[in-house]
């Protein structure tokens, strides 16, 4: 009966209407603006990579008006940008759990360009998975594909199930074809990083290094060179170190050393466990901050 | 569930014609007694042949084509089709289920299903010329290919609020039935 589709129907445009309602339009870069969600109170989260300057940018209000907002912080490697807005302007984002999240499930994008309302795509859940690392480095804690259309001002939009929680915020550029969306853990913890320091800092050891294996069975990542007066120089590490297990986790591959240098790591000292000389030993490491290229 | 939830795709289906003119092809859909409407670009002048769902072709000729809103409207005698039904697409809310239906490269009958995007002009800065994305359009969220291009986009109960354009940023683009409205009364006048 045509009852069924109609009433589908309806239920998505709700969705649409009632997600929308935290989702606002931002000027951050030339011509086409692209789409924030009011995540807290005063607070829009956008993607980075729509945000082309600090200064001068505003937001469009489900309402209409037009307000400025300020950059608080932006984080390439997750692909997150948040902005400051008066508070009390519109309803914080209701939040959903993506972990329950499964191939399949529907799902809607939802934008907002200017004056002109509420935009809206529809599809589906492609692909789950767990932690992953963005091609720009950010760690991000669940994989979520889908195959929603990301039209052109729709990055940085929410994606929404048909009874209105968000999921995440939607990518246009962390990978291609299909969209990528960084679930809300993710976006909780650059949230709080970014208003607290402006940027997300990770861990740096001041080492290059490269995987080796003594036999079958082990293996390890030998230094290459050291970074005057880094973090691995003043744990009086050196170039032919071959460090084996860092922070009671057993080393072999670099990837390792990233997902363990992307979480909360600065500041905290590391047992490292290194052969040197043929001989296994131990070390204190204090890890430092990744020194941040200029934009 | 429902097993045939697009139940109205097969009557909207009934309304929908092939126009040929040359060695091009595009939709077409029933307007009224013996008129189709179709897209500028598909018929531009003189006569066209129209395909009807049954097989039959039958030979028209344009009554009148309205290039700036790319909307042609055909004489078809003998057409024998009912009428599409209408909706102002003005009332549509963005999620509502939409499906268009027409001839994508060839393939005859075709539906494509989605949503409705947005209604109205396309945003400052979307990839389309400026004179295009200033006009009106009903934006939806599904796909089409060449051969669409004049077919209806219908609601789900199968009432027509626009008709298949073009293609902008992988948007579907539909020239809202309203405007067809206005421009048939425009002539007759």
């Amino acid at each position: 009966m045509p009852a069924t589709l109609s009433t589908f129907s309806d239920q998505l445009a709700d969705a649409v209407e009632r997600g929308a309602k935290s989702v606002v339009s931002v000027h951050a870069r030339p011509r086409l603006p692209s789409t924030g969600v009011h995540w807290r109170d005063g607070v829009i989260v956008t993607t980075e990579a729509t945000v082309r300057r600090d200064e001068n940018i505003t937001v469009t209000l489900p309402d209409g008006r037009r307000i400025p907002a300020q950059l608080k912080g932006r984080d390439a490697g997750t692909d997150l940008a948040v902005l400051n807005i008066p508070a009390g302007q519109l309803p914080a984002a209701t939040l959903g759990d993506p972990t329950a999240l499964r191939p399949g499930h529907l799902v809607l994008a939802l934008g907002r360009s200017g004056d002109s309302g509420a935009r809206a795509a529809f599809g589906a859940v492609s692909a789950t998975g767990g932690k992953w690392r963005s091609w720009k480095g950010g760690e991000i804690d669940l994989w979520i594909q889908s195959d929603l259309t990301i039209y052109p001002g729709l990055g940085g939009g929410p994606l929404v199930s048909p009874d209105a929680t968000i999921f995440g915020i939607n990518s246009g550029g962390l990978s291609r074809p299909l969209a990528t969306t960084i679930p809300v853990s993710t976006v909780e913890r650059v949230v709080t990083q970014l208003l607290a320091k402006g940027y997300v800092a990770r861990g740096w050891l001041g080492a290059a290094m490269q995987p080796v294996r003594f036999s079958d069975q082990q293996g390890g990542l030998v230094i290459l060179s050291v970074e005057p007066d880094g973090p691995a120089a003043l744990a009086g590490l050196m170039v032919g170190d071959v460090i084996i297990s860092l922070d009671g986790h057993a080393i072999e591959h670099a990837d390792q050393v990233l997902e363990l240098l992307g979480g909360d790591v600065v500041g905290r000292t590391l047992k490292v466990e290194l052969v040197r000389g043929g001989k296994q030993e131990r070390v204190d490491l204090l890890v430092g901050e990744r020194p941040r290229r200029a934009r | 569930m429902n097993t045939a939830p697009y139940e109205a795709a097969a009557w909207v289906k009934d309304c929908v014609v092939e126009v040929r003119q040359g060695a091009g092809a595009g939709s077409g859909l029933t307007w009224a007694f013996d008129v189709v409407v179709t897209n500028a670009h598909v018929a531009r002048t003189g006569k066209v042949d129209v395909r009807l769902p049954n097989g039959q072709v039958r030979e028209a000729w344009v009554r009148f084509a309205d290039r700036e809103r790319d909307i042609a409207v055909l004489e078809v005698p003998r057409l024998g089709l009912p009428a599409v039904m209408r909706r102002d697409p003005a009332e549509l809310r963005p999620g509502e289920v939409l499906f268009a239906i027409g001839h994508p490269l060839g393939v005859r009958h075709a539906m494509s299903s989605g949503i409705l995007h947005a209604v109205g002009p396309l945003p400052d800065g979307y990839p389309v010329p400026p004179q295009l994305r200033r006009l009106a359009w009903v934006q939806a969220d599904l796909r089409l290919a060449p051969g669409n291009s004049g077919g209806p986009i219908a609601d789900a109960e199968g009432r027509v609020v626009g008709v298949s354009t073009m293609i902008a940023g992988g948007l579907a683009l539909a020239v809202p039935i309203t405007a067809v409205e206005a421009l048939v009364r425009a002539r007759a006048a």
